[in-house]
C-alpha cells in the first residue's frame, strides 16, 4: 500500500478557495475570475504530475487511521485519469468565464464553481462509500445553484426540477448505503467489495436497486433522466457546459466503480434476483437511454435542447461500454466517457458565443453561420464529428472499442452493436442537419461575428485535443486501458491496493 | 403487542415517513408543498440511520466503570457510527431545503405562482 498525503489538497484547495472567493471579492470581481483559473490549474497540473511521474496508485490516509478503520482517498489510474478531465474541462471552462460572467453575481457564481469541482473530485477519489454521498450533495447542491444562475427564468424551473430529482435519488443511494452498512457493518469500498459475499442475498439485491437509482441520476441512465432537458436548456451555456462535461462523469464513476469493485465477484458480478445481475439492469437502462436519447434529439429544433438529449445518448453509450463487463469493454466507457466530455462542453461554450451575439439557439438561426464566423462553424463541425464518430476525431475510437467489445463479448451483446451503429446513424443525422444549415444559405448583409481571446482559447484547446486524439488515441488510450484494468480487476487492482492484506470471500 | 411496538416502531414509522414524503412529492403540484415533501423524506431517512444503531436493550455506547458495552461476549451498546452519520445527513437536508426555499421565492418573484403547470405553460 503506497500513500501520499499530499494528493489530499487535490480536494483541499479548491473547497478552501471557494468559500475565500468572497474576501477576493471584496477587493476586486475579476480577482475571483482568476482565483478560479489559478485552482483549476493547480488541480490539472497537479493530476498530470501525478500521471506522468507514475505516482498512482496511491492512498491518502487521514490521520495515521489506515483503512479500512480510517477514511481514506484512493487515487487509481481511472481517478487519475478522471482528475485531469476534470479538471482540464473546468481549466477551459473558467478561461471562457472571464469573458462570459460579467453579470449578476460574478463573486458566488466562482465560489458556486470551485465547489462543485471539490466536490467532483472528492467524489472520483474517495473510498468511503459514504463519503460519496456527501460529495455527491456537495456537487448536487453547488449544481443546483449554478442552474438556476442567470438572467433568464427558465433556468429556475429547471433548477428546481434537478433539485427535487437529485435529492430523491441521493437520499435512494444513502438507504442503499445503509442496507449495506447494516450487513457488514463497514463503509470503506475495498472491505465492502471484499466481504460482500457474507450479506444476505436478498437485502444486498434491493441495497443494489436502491444504489443504481440513487447514481442513475447524476449519470443520466433512462428513467431518473427527466431533468436533463430542463435543466441544460435553462442554464446558462457555461453553466450546461460544466454539468455535462464535469457533472456527469462524476456520477458514472461512482456508478461503476461501486457496480464493478463492490458488486463484482471473479470477473462475474453478484447475481441478484433469477438471474439477471445488475450489469445487465444497468446495460438495458443503457440501451433505453441511447434509443429514447437519440430520438428525442432528432425531433428537437432547438440546438441547446438538441444537444442536451444527446449529452443523455452520449452517457447511455458510455454505461453500455462499462456494462460489457470485459476490458475492452471497460475501455471503450472510459474512452467514450472523454471524447464525450470534451466534444460536449465545447459545443456548449460554442453555443454561448453564438447566442451572445444576439442569434437565437433555434436551427434556423444557425443559416449562414459560416459566413459570419468560419471559426465557430469550424469548431462545430470538429466537435460534431467527433460525437458521431467519425475516422480522425476522438469519438472514433471509443465507438470503434465499443463495437469491438460487443462482438467479443457476444451473446445478447449482438444487440448492442446495432444500438451504437443506430446511435451513429441518427447522431449523423441530427449534428449535419445543424452543420448543413450553417454553410448553407448565405444571408443578404453579413455582419461578421469577432470572437474574442478568451472564449477562443478554451474552444481552439478543445478542438485541436479532439484531432490529436482522433490522430493518436494513444494519448489517452493508454491510461484508458490501466482504467479498465483497475476495474475488470476487482482484488489487485482496487482492493489489495487499499487493504494489503484481507482476504476476499 | 408492547413487544412488537417496542422492536419495530421505529422502522415502520421511517418507512412511512419515506412513503408520505414521495407521495406528497409525486401528488403535489405546488412548489411549496414539493419541498416539504422532500423535507418528510428527509425526516425517514434520518429516523432510518438512527433506527439501525438501535435496539430497545441497547445501553449508551460509553464506556464506564458501570456501563457494561459488552456482556457474555456479546456487544450491546447502542452503535455510534449511524449517530454520527446521521448529523451529517441533517445538515446536507437542511442546506437542500434551505436553497430549494430560496429558488421558490426566486420563482414566485419571476412567475407570480408556485404552480407547477401554470409554469410550464408561462413557458411555452
Amino acid at each position: 500500500m503506497k500513500t501520499y498525503n499530499l494528493a489530499a489538497l487535490l480536494v483541499g484547495v479548491p473547497l478552501l478557495m471557494a468559500f475565500s472567493i468572497p474576501l477576493f471579492g471584496f477587493i476586486s470581481k475579476q480577482l475571483t475570475k482568476w482565483i478560479t483559473i489559478l485552482t483549476l490549474g493547480f488541480e490539472f497540473f497537479f493530476g498530470l504530475y501525478i500521471f506522468l511521474w507514475h505516482i498512482y496508485p496511491f492512498n491518502v490516509i487521514m490521520g495515521n487511521w489506515v483503512p479500512p478503520f480510517g477514511e481514506n482517498l484512493y487515487i487509481g489510474p481511472f481517478a487519475t485519469v478522471l482528475i485531469m478531465l476534470v479538471s482540464f474541462v473546468g481549466l477551459m471552462i473558467s478561461i471562457y468565464n472571464l469573458w462570459s460572467a460579467n453579470h449578476g453575481d460574478v463573486t458566488h457564481f466562482a465560489l458556486l464553481f470551485l465547489m462543485f469541482i471539490g466536490g467532483s473530485i472528492g467524489l472520483i477519489s474517495t473510498g468511503d462509500i459514504f463519503n460519496i454521498f456527501i460529495f455527491m450533495e456537495i456537487t448536487g447542491i453547488s449544481s443546483y445553484a449554478l442552474a438556476a444562475y442567470g438572467p433568464e427564468r427558465r433556468a429556475l424551473g429547471g433548477a428546481f426540477k434537478y433539485l427535487v430529482i437529485s435529492s430523491i435519488g441521493s437520499t435512494l443511494y444513502l438507504f442503499g448505503v445503509l442496507l449495506i452498512y447494516t450487513q457488514l457493518g463497514t463503509l470503506n469500498i475495498a472491505e465492502i467489495g471484499a466481504r460482500i459475499s457474507q450479506t444476505t442475498s436478498g437485502l444486498l439485491t434491493f441495497a443494489g436497486i436502491l444504489l443504481v437509482a440513487g447514481l442513475a441520476v447524476e449519470a443520466e441512465l433512462f428513467p431518473f433522466n427527466g431533468w436533463v432537458p430542463d435543466t441544460y436548456t435553462g442554464a446558462v451555456n457555461p453553466v450546461s457546459a460544466t454539468l455535462s462535461g464535469i457533472g456527469s462523469v462524476g456520477g458514472v464513476y461512482v456508478l461503476f466503480r461501486i457496480l464493478m469493485t463492490v458488486f463484482g465477484k471473479d470477473g462475474n458480478f453478484v447475481s441478484t434476483y433469477g438471474n439477471i445481475d445488475l450489469m445487465t439492469l444497468v446495460a438495458i437502462l443503457g440501451a433505453t437511454t441511447v434509443v429514447i436519447g437519440e430520438l428525442s434529439a432528432l425531433a428537437q429544433k432547438n440546438v441547446k435542447k438538441m444537444l442536451a438529449y444527446s449529452s443523455m445518448a452520449q452517457m447511455g453509450l458510455v454505461a453500455i461500454g462499462f456494462s460489457i463487463g470485459s476490458k475492452l469493454g471497460s475501455y471503450a466507457g472510459v474512452f467514450q466517457l472523454i471524447n464525450h466530455s470534451i466534444a460536449k462542453a465545447m459545443m456548449f461554450l460554442i453555443l454561448g458565443v453564438i447566442v451572445s451575439f444576439g442569434i437565437g439557439e433555434h436551427i434556423e438561426d444557425m443559416k449562414g453561420l459560416w459566413y459570419k464566423s468560419p471559426f465557430l462553424t469550424i469548431t462545430f463541425t470538429i466537435g460534431s464529428l467527433s460525437l458521431l464518430g467519425l475516422p480522425l476525431f476522438g469519438g472514433f475510437w471509443s465507438k470503434f472499442a465499443l463495437v469491438d467489445a460487443s462482438i467479443q463479448r457476444g451473446g445478447w451483446y449482438d444487440f448492442v452493436i446495432a444500438i451504437v451503429l443506430f446511435a451513429s446513424v441518427v447522431e449523423a443525422f441530427y449534428y449535419l442537419r445543424v452543420v448543413g444549415y450553417m454553410f448553407t444559405s448565405k444571408p443578404s448583409s453579413v455582419d461578421k461575428i469577432k470572437v474574442s481571446i478568451s472564449p477562443a482559447v478554451p474552444i481552439v484547446a478543445f478542438s485541436i485535443l479532439i484531432i490529436a486524439i482522433g490522430i493518436f488515441p494513444q494519448i489517452v488510450g493508454g491510461i484508458s486501458w490501466n482504467a479498465a484494468h483497475e476495474l475488470t480487476d476487482k482484488m489487485g487492482g482496487y482492493v489489495l491496493n487499499v487493504i494489503p492484506t484481507i482476504v476476499g470471500h | 403487542m408492547i413487544d412488537f411496538l417496542q422492536n419495530w416502531i421505529y422502522l415502520t414509522g421511517a418507512m412511512a415517513l419515506v412513503g408520505i414524503g414521495l407521495y406528497i412529492v409525486l401528488t403535489n403540484t405546488n412548489i411549496f408543498r414539493i419541498i416539504v415533501g422532500l423535507n418528510i423524506i428527509d425526516s425517514g431517512t434520518n429516523l432510518f440511520i438512527v433506527t439501525i444503531a438501535w435496539h430497545p436493550k441497547s445501553v449508551m455506547p460509553i464506556y464506564t466503570a458501570t456501563n457494561n458495552l459488552v456482556v457474555n461476549g456479546h456487544v450491546i451498546s447502542a452503535d455510534p457510527l449511524p449517530q454520527s452519520l446521521v448529523l451529517t445527513a441533517i445538515v446536507i437536508g437542511l442546506g437542500t431545503t434551505a436553497l430549494a426555499l430560496a429558488i421558490a421565492v426566486k420563482i414566485y418573484q419571476k412567475y407570480g405562482t408556485l404552480d407547477v403547470r401554470k409554469i410550464k405553460e408561462e413557458d411555452k
